[in-house]
């Protein structure tokens, strides 16, 4: 019998690059995850070199190359947002089986910067394959991008559930809160940015529309990114500078690629990936004490919560209503940093949602850094969960503070 | 005809063929697994539902419902003159989905438009080789 591998590895820091946001002078993909790797091992101690294994969406192999290091346990999985989940999942299972004792699970993406550049410094990423199903059947009609798709779903959860697009608003709202306590995050206020700062709902609505029912407000920001997160057995968990934060389970799933496959538009894979995640760690819904989930648009953040147990079926909005999921709230706080709406996205932005966990498990949350007063919770429980793709795929970690 | 001045698909010759031959003839043809006589798009060489191999194909009604739709407020190359254009998935009466840019419909009213309304096929020549399917409400 295989062992249920809940709690033989941890995460033992977290860290940026040394630059987030707006990066006005330009970066690169490579920077962002050099500078975030480089972070992250100075903050736990130890040098790249005691690497055993690294991961990273499309790039692990070339960062061991440029590293010069030779890691034996390599992940290169790429599915968008949820890869770093998915990897932190993998790099566990690995740990368990005794191949490898610590871990790098790494983000750089310039988001921002790739439009100055010119698409150079993003990893190579060239024209999609013509022959591709995507490419034949969705891209001839007009789309483009994220928001294009997703606001089909928002379309049918008002649909099927009666939602509003002031239920949806809400989330901004209470999001872009969180992002007033966090001043690295880019609408932190009106000083790091000319819409930062609070946001009223009507503020939501008045916004222009990208991609009908979704407004700008409802949509990610696109910015540069660095970040990584050590995973290391449980064994040495404690040896490092910094506390370890608990891998207590972990799921992914995934129900689609192409929107076309998409289902049920109002529900996600991360109904089975947050199953698979609270049965390993012998917990439920009902026990987490802070969510962090992907919010590319405040539909993915509602659906997600629905899917993951936090609100009951169609009334995803609820775990913000009233904004009590933000600072002080009566429920449980969602995306401390600001999230993807107001904090930073450069595209794939589960690490975010790592970082910021680990810091909120760790007690970190408020480092004189990435957060000021009100922004650290109590929370010992979280639940993350990225989402990639066009809600196509998805990780969900349950991650519990050490004792 | 005007240059069609939008992406144009480049049919996959191997997979996806007679979907595009029967586009030219102004018909919507789809596959169809002979095993468990279920119809899926986009074209497999596999069903996706029982994994059968033996697909045929045949001519569909052109037929089918609004799923889901959105009103694309942004967009690039010729699109771009287009906007705000409506975009929708398809339930087809066989059975799965299609998407497509809706006719018939005015973005500027997305309120008006409702899921569930029937819409018929329509093909427009896109070049010598593609005739492009869109979906267009019954006036």
């Amino acid at each position: 019998m295989p062992s249920n591998p809940s709690m033989s590895a941890a995460i033992v820091g977290a860290a940026e690059s040394n630059k987030i946001g707006y990066i006005e002078e330009g970066t690169t993909n490579n920077i962002l995850f050099i500078e975030a790797i480089k972070n992250v091992c100075d903050q736990v101690g130890i040098r790249p070199s005691d690497i055993e294994g690294i991961a990273a969406p499309n790039a692990a192999n070339f960062l061991a190359e440029y590293l010069g290091i030779h890691p034996k346990w390599i992940d290169t999985t790429s599915v968008g947002g949820c890869s770093f989940q998915m990897q932190v999942h993998h790099a566990m299972a690995a740990i368990n089986a005794g191949i490898i004792d610590i871990a790098v699970v790494a983000h750089g993406e310039s988001g921002y910067s790739a439009r100055k550049n010119r698409g150079r410094g993003r990893g190579g990423r060239g024209a999609g394959d013509p022959w591709a199903p995507s490419s034949m059947f969705d891209e001839p009609y007009g789309t483009s991008g994220a928001p294009s798709n997703y606001s089909h779903a928002m379309t049918r959860h008002m649909h099927r559930w009666g939602s509003t697009k002031e239920d949806f608003a809400q989330i901004a709202v209470t999001t872009r809160d969180w992002a007033t306590l966090n001043p690295r995050a880019v609408m932190h206020s009106r000083e790091t940015h000319p819409a930062g700062g609070p946001v009223t709902i009507q503020d939501v609505l008045d916004s222009r529309l990208i991609s009908w029912p979704l407004n700008l407000l409802d949509c990610c920001l696109v910015t540069d990114h660095g970040g990584a997160v050590i995973v290391a057995s449980a064994e040495r968990a404690r040896s490092f500078r910094t506390p370890p934060v608990w891998i207590a389970g972990a799921g992914e799933n995934i129900s689609h690629s192409s929107m076309l496959e998409m289902g049920d538009f109002t529900a996600t894979s991360a109904y089975a990936s947050g199953h698979a995640a609270y049965r390993m760690a012998g917990m439920g819904p009902s026990e987490m004490e802070l969510a962090m989930i992907y919010d590319s648009f405040t539909v993915t953040a509602a659906i997600t919560a629905e899917m993951l147990g936090l609100t009951p079926r169609g009334e995803g909005p609820s775990l913000w209503e009233g904004g009590k999921a933000g600072p002080g709230g009566a429920g449980i706080p969602v995306n401390t940093n600001g999230g993807g709406l107001s904090f930073s996205h450069s595209g794939m932005y589960g690490m975010m949602l790592l970082v910021e966990a680990y810091r909120q498990l760790s007690g970190t949350a408020e480092d004189g850094v990435h957060g000021i007063e009100g922004k650290q919770t109590s929370a010992k429980t979280a639940v993350v969960n990225g989402t990639g793709g066009s809600l196509s795929v998805t990780g969900t970690l349950v991650l519990v503070a050490d004792d | 005809m005007a240059d069609y001045n939008k992406p144009i698909p480049d049919p996959d010759p191997y997979t996806t063929g007679p979907f595009w031959d029967g586009a030219k003839q102004g018909k919507l043809v789809l596959p169809r697994c002979t095993d468990c006589n279920r119809a899926h798009f986009y074209p497999r060489i596999i069903c996706p539902f029982c994994h059968s191999t033996a697909i045929e194909w045949f001519e569909a009604s052109g037929e089918g419902w609004i799923h889901t739709f959105a009103v694309q407020h942004r967009a690039f190359g010729g699109w771009a003159d287009e906007v705000p254009f409506v975009t929708a998935y398809i339930d087809l009466k066989e059975g799965d989905r299609m998407f497509t840019v809706l006719r018939g419909v005015d973005g500027n009213k997305p309120e008006e438009i409702k899921i569930g309304t029937p819409v018929k096929v329509e093909f427009e020549k896109a070049s010598d080789e593609v005739h492009i399917p869109f979906w267009r409400v019954a006036g």
